[in-house]
């Protein structure tokens, strides 16, 4: 065996090598199980969304689909379907409805399952099938409205089809209003046969893509050039918008979590080498002393520094692939569509982060170990010449490449470090500021209190250190509490369970009272009543829209269709006022709308109802929380204008599976009235929520384990000093119980200043992450007050007192030795 | 240089920079030590000693004159090459005895052998430790040990790599008064039996009377004082 494995296993047993190797699997392994364990929830909210789009990518256009789009698509190894969707008039025995029809290919849906079942109303099962040539499957509600079931027949255009089975989900429905009406599937190639779709029929084209991700994002590259105005290309996350926002904050969270994972495997490596330095520091002056040269010792710590990144880094991506194992484990039970397996390239992260670490920090440290004077031997005082600027630049840079490349771009770690500065300029203030206080309190050293305080202006430097390191984990622990707690409450708060998922529109004054009592007798929670009076607004001021619009190029959504308008007394749930006054005998114009079309209080619109043109001044601008699902409208008018014309009122509802049946049964009876269930989405939506909130909850625990561990490892680096200091109080005959309560006030203080100067960063980064980042309303936490300094106070004196238990338990002539 | 010359020192002065300014430790000194002689460098505190000897192994680079030790020039080496002579030549003995805390007493001695790649280096450490009296704490570690026994190791350690000359720094300085003499005992007999050079500082005039040559540090200089 080499000198060098001799002297590293020797090493080893003394522990300081060990605490580097732990420093290094820890970081290693904590970038690794974090980062692959977002890569499988990213790869699990584009699975899950997907099912949404039933693809991965879609081309939804007004124009059936080129032929020249399949066989690229084809070229690309791209898994293919179409759809094509229509609104039709079924026909059955004497009856007919308005129903909204897709026609689908074979390998359609390429995401997700038809959701089927073989009676009326039932709650479905899956299947992967598709209507066969000659059937059609039927919603529930469109066979009770057609008075048909399974077998029987229908009629499409000019061919009849046989109803095969009841339709409980498409799982490419769509939400929008298109689809109020019941719908129906039918296969593609009986569609030519209906003779249904002719020159200026409203029929939309989709063709759906599914495969590899290159290969879509080329398709992409290639298809989206040739694409005409009513041509769209459609991804998951674009098609459930509200999840493609949760899964932003969510991917926002974990990646700002992943990035202080980093930050923390980076200090827990700085504080590990720089203990390993310095207690090596005599052992390399001794080996010279002996003949060993600085080539041989470059060598030697080189191949240790080899070995070690080798060892720690192998340990480390094993346990870090076993941690995001474990997580995604007790997570499986919660993921509707199962975890994907993680990608082996993404261990690469792990691999580099120990690399860097290593190069950062260890060889910079070792490259002056070895340049430390033999003459230390004959001088122990004599101190190696660091030259700690460009350690702490080096280290820096090394940090924030690591960042940069976790997060793949410039910005997050530039707030970031930019905020760490500033918090360490602060901390290095507030900290000089309270210890010389605390030294100026105390003269003398007959108490616990006295000694302690005294030792915090006694080590200054490193206890300022130490404070920044406390005070930015529990910063950070903070920071990572109250962004989890401000985004799952968010959350639950915008889809609280019983959010409503049936809209019912069309409805006549006559039939409301009729529902209302059904509905209650079931027990249904329902919205008020909402009219809806069809309406457009045709001038701005005098000026017609027109005018201002003559090609309709960037005519803002008020203007560009025909709008339902609604009167209320009052304003309604999930509504704000933000000016004017929303009782005045004018209109209320929704904030984003009046600030699109450039709109402000005093604005005068003509609205033309049902022929008769209305002019009223707008008196007051509200926000409408779009998410509340409630019925929201952009124009409310005065109920004296309104109340004279024809309206139809709209109304939303909580339906739970066991009232789902008799409630579309007993709706049979309103035939013209339409229903939009909207529960699907909303329940895969709220899937969704759980799987995150899980998920950020156990990355949080990780994250927490990694900075006990640098709090540790941190407490450690000061150690001999302190051991030092106890037990030369022992030998001066001071009890255990004050040398006891010396660290406790030393440490407390330390904890105390890091938790309340914590508590303050961590409010200032919450206000503004909710503002800039999260997009929600700023708020004040005031438990983060109460937390910081408990947390700081609790865990430091804890851990403290753990590493130091040696000053009080053992015979402080065996630590003099020992030192 | 005659050819039974181990140390030769010509006009060697030595200046350190402190925060009041330039500070001139050694001023031109002169001297000449012999293969297997034995050299006491006494003197207050403060007079330069220490640095002396640092300067006479290598372990320091000397502001002006020069130092030849077995006629390989110190003064103007690099580092890697003052370690090679120092390897080759230089054995220590230190007051504080600065052994490895992680290394067991055999492993401490058998380094200076194993860093010349010594195959045999365990035996020769057994032997030497079996010589200080030490065998039967072969795998303890200095922790383990007490001041004295410390010390034995640091001895035999320093006799591992065969040195022509032994550099000893105030050896009995943290000893007490038999231990100390054990140790010094040892050194001699070893220096006798090993034909090894031994330079030691000492404040202890007992060590000092027992060398073959007392040279006296003051203020800089150094005068051969008669016995």
């Amino acid at each position: 065996m080499s000198f060098t494995f001799r002297l590293m296993l020797r090493d080893l047993r003394s522990g300081d090598l060990l605490t580097l190797l732990l420093a290094l699997i820890i970081s290693v392994s904590t970038v690794t199980s974090i980062g692959l364990f977002i890569d499988r929830l990213q790869l699990s909210f584009e699975k899950e969304s997907a099912t949404l789009l039933a693809a991965d990518r879609l081309v939804r256009s007004d124009d059936e689909i080129s032929k020249d789009w399949v066989t690229k698509a084809t070229d690309l190894n791209l898994q293919y379907a179409e759809r094509t969707s229509f609104t039709t008039m079924m026909f059955a025995n004497d009856a007919l409805q308005l129903s909204q029809l897709s026609a689908v290919t074979d390998a359609y849906p390429l995401r997700g399952r038809f959701l089927v079942d073989d009676s009326l109303f039932g709650t479905g099962y899956n299947t992967i099938d598709i209507p066969q040539p000659g059937e059609v499957w039927v919603s529930s509600r469109l066979a009770s409205l057609l008075n048909v079931d399974i077998g029987d027949q229908v009629e499409v255009g000019d061919t009849s089809l046989t109803i095969a089975k009841l339709l409980v989900r498409d799982p490419g429905s769509s939400t929008s209003a298109f689809a109020i009406s019941p719908r129906a599937v039918m296969n593609m190639a009986d569609v030519a046969a209906t003779n249904v779709i002719i020159p200026g029929s409203r029929v939309r084209y989709s063709l759906l893509l599914a495969g590899d991700k290159a290969a879509l994002d080329e398709y992409e590259n290639w298809v989206t050039p040739q694409f005409n105005d009513s041509q769209r290309w459609r991804t998951p996350v674009q098609r459930g918008e509200r999840i493609g926002d949760t899964i932003g904050r969510a991917e926002s969270f974990l990646l700002l979590a992943g990035t202080l994972a980093v930050v923390m495997a980076g200090v827990a490596m700085a504080l590990a080498s720089a203990r390993f330095v310095k207690r090596h520091l005599m052992q390399v002056a001794i080996l010279k002393t002996l003949g060993a040269t600085p080539k041989l010792l470059g060598k030697v710590f080189f191949q240790q520094l080899a070995v070690l990144f080798i060892v720690g880094s192998v340990l480390g991506l094993a346990i870090g692939w076993g941690i995001q194992e474990v997580i995604a484990s007790i997570l499986s039970g919660l993921m509707s569509t199962g975890l994907p397996e993680p990608s082996v390239i993404r261990l690469w992260l792990g691999a580099a982060t120990g690399l860097i670490s290593m190069l950062v920090f260890c060889l910079p440290l070792m490259s002056h170990l070895i340049k430390i004077s033999p003459l230390s031997v004959l001088q122990p005082n004599a101190r190696v010449e660091l030259n700690s600027a460009l350690i702490y630049v080096v280290g820096f840079m090394g940090i924030y490449g690591l960042m940069c490349i976790y997060t793949n771009g410039f910005l997050l770690p530039t707030i970031m470090t930019i905020a760490i500065a500033g918090i360490a300029l602060f901390v290095a203030g507030i900290g000089w500021l309270a210890f010389k206080l605390g030294r100026s309190l105390t003269s003398g050293a007959t108490s616990g209190w006295q000694i302690g305080l005294a030792s915090l202006y006694r080590r200054l430097v490193p206890n300022l250190f130490q404070l920044l390191v406390f005070t930015l984990i529990i910063m950070l622990t903070l920071i990572l509490i109250g962004i989890k707690s401000n985004l799952i409450a968010d959350w639950q708060q915008q889809l609280p369970e019983d959010a409503p998922n049936h809209y019912l529109f069309n409805v006549q004054a006559n039939q409301i009272e009729s529902i209302n009592s059904a509905t209650d007798a079931l027990n249904v929670p329902r919205s008020d009543w909402y009219p809806m009076v069809r309406g457009r607004v045709v001038s701005v001021n005098n000026e017609s829209v027109q005018d201002l619009y003559p090609d309709e190029r960037g005519e803002p959504e008020l203007y560009e269709r025909e709008l339902n308008l609604t009167w209320s007394d009052t304003i309604g749930q999930g509504n704000t006022l933000v000016s004017g006054n929303f009782s005045a005998e004018g209109l209320s114009v929704e904030q984003e709308a009046a600030k699109e079309a450039n709109l402000t209080l005093g604005d005068e619109l003509s609205i033309n109802i049902g022929g008769n043109l209305v002019t009223l001044p707008i008196t007051s601008i509200r926000t409408v929380d779009w998410g509340s699902m409630q019925p929201n409208f952009y124009l409310i008018l005065p109920r004296s204008v309104l109340q004279d014309y024809p309206a139809n009122f709209v109304s939303s509802l909580f339906i739970d599976e066991t009232s789902a049946q008799p409630f579309y049964k007993s709706m049979a009876q309103f035939p013209t009235v339409s229903i939009l269930n909207v529960g699907d989405v909303l329940r895969q939506i709220q899937t969704i929520i759980g799987q995150l909130s899980k998920a950020i909850q156990l990355v949080l625990f990780c994250i927490l384990s990694a900075g006990a561990l640098v709090l540790l490892a941190s407490v450690r680096s000061t150690l001999e000093e302190r051991l030092e200091e106890g037990a030369l109080l022992r030998v001066l005959g001071a009890k255990s119980a004050l040398v006891r309560q010396a660290l406790l006030v030393e440490f407390g203080a330390l904890g105390f200043f890091a938790g309340l100067i914590a508590a303050l960063g961590a409010e200032a980064c919450l206000l503004g992450l909710q503002v800039f980042v999260f997009n929600s309303a700023p708020s004040f936490h005031p438990s983060l007050w109460l937390f910081g300094p408990a947390i700081g106070i609790g865990v430091i004196t804890s851990i403290g007192l753990l590493a130091s238990r040696k000053v009080l338990n053992v015979p402080p002539m065996h630590l003099l030795r020992d030192l | 240089m005659t050819s039974n010359t181990a140390i030769k020192v010509t006009n060697l002065t030595h200046t350190v920079t402190s925060n009041t300014g330039n500070l001139t430790i050694l001023k031109g000194i002169n001297m000449e030590i012999k293969e297997s002689e034995s050299v006491a460098i006494v003197g207050s505190s403060g007079s330069g000693k220490s640095t002396l000897l640092g300067l006479l192994a290598g372990l320091d680079v000397n502001t002006s004159g020069d130092i030849l030790v077995y006629d390989q020039p110190f003064s103007g080496q690099s580092e890697e090459k003052r370690a090679l002579i120092r390897g080759e030549h230089v054995g220590f003995v230190f007051q504080s005895f600065h052994l490895l805390p992680s290394l067991q007493a055999i492993e401490n001695v058998m380094l200076p052998a194993e860093l010349k790649g010594d195959k045999d280096a365990r035996v020769k450490a057994e032997a030497l430790l079996e010589k200080v009296g030490l065998s039967h704490r072969l795998t303890h570690y200095p922790r383990q040990l007490s001041g004295g026994e410390q010390q034995r190791v640091a001895i035999a350690r320093a006799f591992a790599s065969n040195p022509k000359i032994l550099f000893a720094d105030e050896p009995t300085g943290n000893l007490d008064e038999e231990n100390g003499k054990l140790i010094i005992q040892l050194l001699f007999d070893l220096n006798r039996s090993q034909g090894t050079t031994l330079v030691m500082v000492t404040h202890d005039n007992e060590l000092a009377k027992m060398c073959d040559r007392q040279l006296v540090m003051s203020a800089g200089q150094l005068t051969e004082k008669s016995l």
